[in-house]
């Protein structure tokens, strides 16, 4: 680039050009036209560098991200199972439809929890600005899972993380054992606009629906590290 | 002289050196892009194949425990082929998609799986992500 810069000092003195100096005009165009040239060289080149950059690190960012993404979303994973476990379950014994709507619902909530999850999981970049995000978003306990959150500007975040505060302290307050209370609980979470059903809340649910079902939440100790 | 001739080499040089110096910068970009591109699709894939062997497993636990203590009868069939699905789970390294064997692995946790439905009569919906098929580049 120095180079580049050089040159266009030296062109100073040939703008002052005599109008009789026949040659001033020809040197000028060489002048521009060697810029011109370095120019495309440091565009090729620039082009060229970030080809290669990208070939050294593109897998390498492939694996870093399929681990992160397989080791989060598992765990959605073996809830989702667990659930479609109960419901096959369910049907089998020809259990009340009220229960098996229920069951359909908490896996609902879970595909959103997870789908929610990955996006965010997505919009997560290397930056320290993120970081710095992520830590004030894990001290808010915004939701269990989500590393960080990229695309929404800090005022939207308070605002979701009040939200969602609000939200989980209505769903933990919420008399376990009453048929309703997960059900007011998704009607709120609709209504704010928070994605994010809170994960320890559909485990808190699925709990209460498999004492419901006569069964001895120790069916849920898989899930523990939820 | 040799004051002309290092002229001369410099700008012959010049075309490789505005080169390099492109290069290098945009060597460092691309790095940084490759890693950012490289994690969107890795992070969609890892996730896709956890969201599948998530629910394999925790389908396979909670029946494993349903067989276990509320039912009478002891079939030793279904249970056979259930600790098999979780055996085959468990040695599946999932997260790492370098493994030589992951779609040869995954076809037979998949088959032993579509197994174990059959004979428990159950046919779970597990709304398994569609998005993406490949597994690297």
């Amino acid at each position: 680039m120095s180079w580049v810069q050089a040159a266009t000092l030296i062109q100073r003195p040939g703008d002052e050009r005599d109008v009789f100096d026949e040659e001033a005009d020809e040197s000028l165009l060489v002048q521009r036209e060697w810029r011109n040239h370095m120019h495309r060289r440091v565009k090729e080149g620039y082009r060229d560098g970030v080809d290669a950059g990208k070939a050294v690190t593109l897998q390498q960012g492939f694996n870093q991200g399929y681990k992160e993404g397989a080791e989060v979303i598992i765990n959605y994973g073996q809830l989702r199972g667990t659930l479609s476990a109960l419901l096959s379950w369910c049907h089998l014994h020809d259990n009340s439809s009220a229960l098996i709507s229920k069951i359909n619902n908490l896996l609902d909530a879970v595909g959103q929890c997870e789908e929610y999850v990955l996006q965010h999981l997505k919009s997560v970049t290397p930056q320290p600005h993120v970081v710095d995000l992520l830590d004030s978003i894990q001290d808010t306990d915004l939701c269990h899972g989500v590393p960080a959150e990229k695309t929404i500007d800090e005022a939207t975040d308070e605002r979701l993380s009040e939200n969602n505060a609000e939200f989980n302290k209505n769903c933990s307050t919420s008399p376990s054992g009453t048929d309703y209370s997960y059900l007011e609980c998704y009607r709120t979470q609709q209504h704010t606009h928070s994605e994010n059903p809170s994960l320890t809340w559909i485990l808190e649910q699925t709990a209460t629906l498999v004492k419901q079902l006569g069964i001895p939440v120790d069916i849920l100790q898989h899930l523990k590290q939820l | 002289m040799a004051g002309s001739q290092d002229m001369f080499d410099a700008i012959v040089m010049a075309d490789e050196r505005f080169h390099g110096e492109g290069f290098q910068e945009g060597y460092v970009e691309g790095s940084r892009l490759g890693v950012t591109e490289g994690r969107q699709h890795g992070t969609l894939h890892g996730a896709k194949i956890g969201s599948e062997i998530g629910c394999y497993q925790g389908f396979a636990f909670a029946w494993k425990y349903l067989l276990h203590s509320c039912t009478t009868e002891k079939d030793s069939k279904k249970m056979k082929v259930l600790e098999a699905l979780i055996g085959m789970i468990e040695k599946f390294p999932y997260d790492d998609p370098t493994y030589d064997r992951l779609h040869e692995d995954l076809d037979r946790i998949r088959g032993k799986f579509k197994q174990l439905c059959s004979l428990l009569n159950v046919q779970p919906d597990f709304k398994i992500r569609a998005e993406g098929s490949g597994l690297s580049f």
